[in-house]
């Protein structure tokens, strides 16, 4: 009796692991915690359906920012990191200065059936350090324009298309808030104004509009920079001087004054394009559309960040073969479903996606798909990044300049002191 | 008598062995460390170069160094005090009341107090976010212009400290009213028989009797605040993180998002150093004011 007792278990042990070494488990981490974590899950719950037998991705969402960078770093250091990861583009010089990520080799890029051709230049590049790649691109996601169509078009700004015209140029923009806001809208446009960090974005974008560059020849705010900064402070302070900017207003407020009506326009991440399907799907929002920035200065510009896939560079471990290739074929197969995650607002990396005729029916990402081509990204240099060391200095003086407390001058001298003293 | 001396002292040091080791190795092996690690240029995992005293002269012609520093100096005074007293005023009232009544009146004031200071984070921002508080609604219906509480230097400190007071005075309440309880009954009925009035009698008895759970309140307060850091890095998010500072977020903000290591752990030795100053000055200040010590 009892030998039959043992005999079942070690055949039932056996069993267990013969099948654990058959099948590979990819340990995932990710940030993504709002409408696209819903369909990154989709996503990864379709992967590991495909592969039942051979592969599953264990997956953990993450609080995003500096809670995710931290765990990261600190998991490295034990060896207790995943098997892969997403990662901010933008976040990958400080990751390589630490030692974080292992390199993605043009043997890997084989592997996985993609190659530099597959995506556009300035993504390709935001994940290369001294020319070697250190993550691979999913997404690009720039900031947008959001707009309320109804209340659009009782201003009289759109074209016979149903688009929004007569935006470009710093005052022809001013003066279409100001109908919007004559059409019936509380503000002209919602503004993250309590939140440096968010805009940042957009300054940063109004700046590269007129040729400025955040960090250049290893200084921050050289040369003609600080006038060009200045003057995309000024432009937004202005905004919100004249009443058709909210003031002092966080994300979620931002968020919530355009879906209520309350705001005609919005500059936001794309990712908020679920939140506006989702809610006009459920009968509960206006017809709205979202488009690239327009060119308030000299030419188009956008801020953009890219999510990224990267293996963790764990000490004192290495990976197996098996293993390394396991998460590369998931790396591969999610570039090959991108189109999927594209209804998250995303524009997907993977060109041929992109270039699908399913891609371009999908609305509103097609509208502003051409914003790829005036892309610009994060600096390169370890201090820049999502919930990097910059983020705290703009932050700090963005707030007050654009709600009319700090001259925009000023903001930018002390602005300049201080990044130039992170160094 | 080695011997002897090992045979007496072997069986307490068995018990005491356990706590000495877990105490050794949470805060004494980190606390040294902290030490060597701030005379390195170390970033935030993994060892550096030593640097000698450079990142302490660094501090020294830091601006954001004596922001925080003033921060938290103004925290302290918002909130130590007025606190302490808040809680003496509760206190005092609550112990009029009695049986149920009085446990219940505790338990509503000592409610705040078992709340995350996260949820104290949403409900104060549900209440004076600037766009949709409901607190804002009552400055429209009054004509007051909004004020965006946490966005501004002039308000976030008072209104920190307000709330902080808000959310931790049930403690302090329950030290105090232990206290009061322990004050016999007969000196308060041997004072009503001289007449005295309410105001001598708390003057003259309740004071004097309370003063030492009064200091251990104020100390355990000044301690507390010095090492304030959650509520201020929660309500400043996205707000002016620079001008708002405190010492520890400020430790919190060079280790963990500019991955300095070393220079993190100097401002850590700098405050600890403050901490045990500042203790010390207060603990004397207290036992002077409480009168010469009783011999």
């Amino acid at each position: 009796m009892f030998k039959n007792i043992i005999r079942t278990a070690m055949l039932a042990t056996a069993l267990i692991s013969t099948s654990a070494f058959a099948k590979e488990t990819v340990v995932w981490w990710d940030f993504l915690g709002g409408g696209d974590g819903v369909r990154m899950k989709q996503l990864i719950s379709d992967f590991n359906k495909e592969n039942a037998d051979k592969i599953e991705i264990q997956a953990t969402t993450l609080e995003w920012g500096v809670p995710f960078y931290t765990k990261v770093q600190t998991s490295v250091a034990v060896g207790e990191a995943p098997d892969m990861m997403t990662y901010h583009a933008s976040r990958i010089p400080l990751a390589v200065k630490q030692g974080l990520l292992q390199q993605i080799t043009p043997d890997d890029y084989k592997a996985m059936g993609l190659s530099q051709n597959d995506y556009a230049a300035a993504t390709w590049d935001a994940a290369t350090i001294d020319g070697k790649q250190y993550a691979v691109p999913l997404d690009t996601h720039p900031i947008v324009l959001y707009y309320n169509k109804d209340l659009l078009a009782k201003a009289g700004l759109l074209d016979d298309k149903g688009l929004p015209t007569g935006l470009d140029g710093a005052d022809n923009f001013k003066a279409a808030l100001g109908k919007a806001k004559a059409a019936g809208a509380k503000y002209g446009i919602a503004g993250v104004t309590a939140d440096g960090n968010f805009m940042y974005r957009t300054i940063y974008s109004l700046m590269c509009q007129q040729g400025g560059e955040l960090y250049t020849n290893g200084k921050f705010l050289d040369g003609d920079n600080p006038a060009k900064l200045a003057k995309a402070l000024a432009t937004i302070a202005d905004w919100t001087k004249s009443g058709l900017q909210s003031g002092y207003t966080d994300y979620p407020s931002t968020v919530a004054l355009f879906t209520s009506g309350q705001a005609a326009f919005m500059i936001n991440g794309v990712w908020e394009v679920p939140t506006m399907t989702d809610l006009k799907k459920n009968g509960k929002l206006f017809e709205w559309g979202a488009i690239e920035l327009p060119k308030l200065f000299d030419k188009k510009c956008t801020y953009a960040d890219s999510h990224t896939f990267a293996i963790p560079a764990n000490k004192g471990k290495t990976m197996t073969p098996e293993k390394h290739a396991a998460v590369l074929q998931v790396i591969s197969w999610m570039a090959h479903h991108s189109l999927f995650w594209a209804t998250a607002g995303h524009i997907p990396a993977y060109k041929p996606v992109v270039e699908s005729a399913e891609f371009k029916a999908m609305q509103p990402n097609a509208t502003y798909a051409p914003v790829t081509a005036s892309l610009i990204f994060d600096p390169k240099t370890p201090l820049a990044g999502v919930a990097g060391p910059i983020f705290n200095v703009m932050s700090t003086y963005f707030v007050p300049a654009q709600n009319g407390e700090l001259d925009p001058n000023e903001a930018v001298k002390k602005i300049k002191d201080e990044l130039n003293n992170l160094q | 008598m080695i011997s002897k001396a090992f045979k007496s002292y072997w069986f307490p040091l068995v018990l005491i062995v356990p706590f000495l080791a877990i105490y050794g190795l949470i805060f004494i092996y980190p606390t040294i460390s902290m030490f060597v690690l701030s005379f390195t240029d170390a970033p935030l995992i993994g060892s550096g170069n030593f640097v000698g005293l450079s990142n302490y002269a660094r501090l020294f012609h830091d601006p954001r160094l004596l922001v925080a520093l003033w921060n938290t100096a103004y925290f302290v005074i918002l909130s130590v005090i007025p606190g302490a007293a808040v809680a003496l005023l509760i206190a005092l009232a609550v112990q009029r009341l009695s049986g149920r009544l009085q446990a219940a009146v505790m338990a509503l004031f000592f409610l705040p107090f078992i709340v995350p200071v996260s949820v104290v984070y949403l409900i104060w921002d549900w209440i004076l976010n600037y766009q949709f508080g409901i607190g804002m609604h009552w400055l429209d219906a009054l004509g007051i212009p909004r004020v965006p509480v946490f966005k501004t230097v002039t308000w976030f400190m008072p209104a920190v400290a307000i709330i902080t007071i808000w959310w931790t005075c049930g403690f302090s309440l329950l030290v105090f009213l232990a206290g009061l309880r322990a004050i016999p009954a007969e000196i308060y009925e041997a004072a009503a028989l001289d007449n005295a009035s309410r105001w001598t009698t708390f003057r003259r008895i309740t004071w004097p009797l309370l003063w030492p759970v009064t200091a251990l309140v104020l100390t355990i307060q000044l301690i507390l605040q010095l090492k304030i850091f959650d509520q201020v890095y929660l309500f400043s998010t996205g707000g002016r993180p620079n001008d708002t500072v405190v010492m520890v977020q400020y430790i919190f903000q060079m280790a963990f998002q500019d991955d300095h290591g070393g220079r993190a752990a100097a401002v850590a030795v700098t405050l600890f150093l403050i901490v045990i100053v500042v203790t010390l000055v207060e603990f004397q200040l207290l036992r002077l004011a409480g009168g010469a010590p009783k011999k």
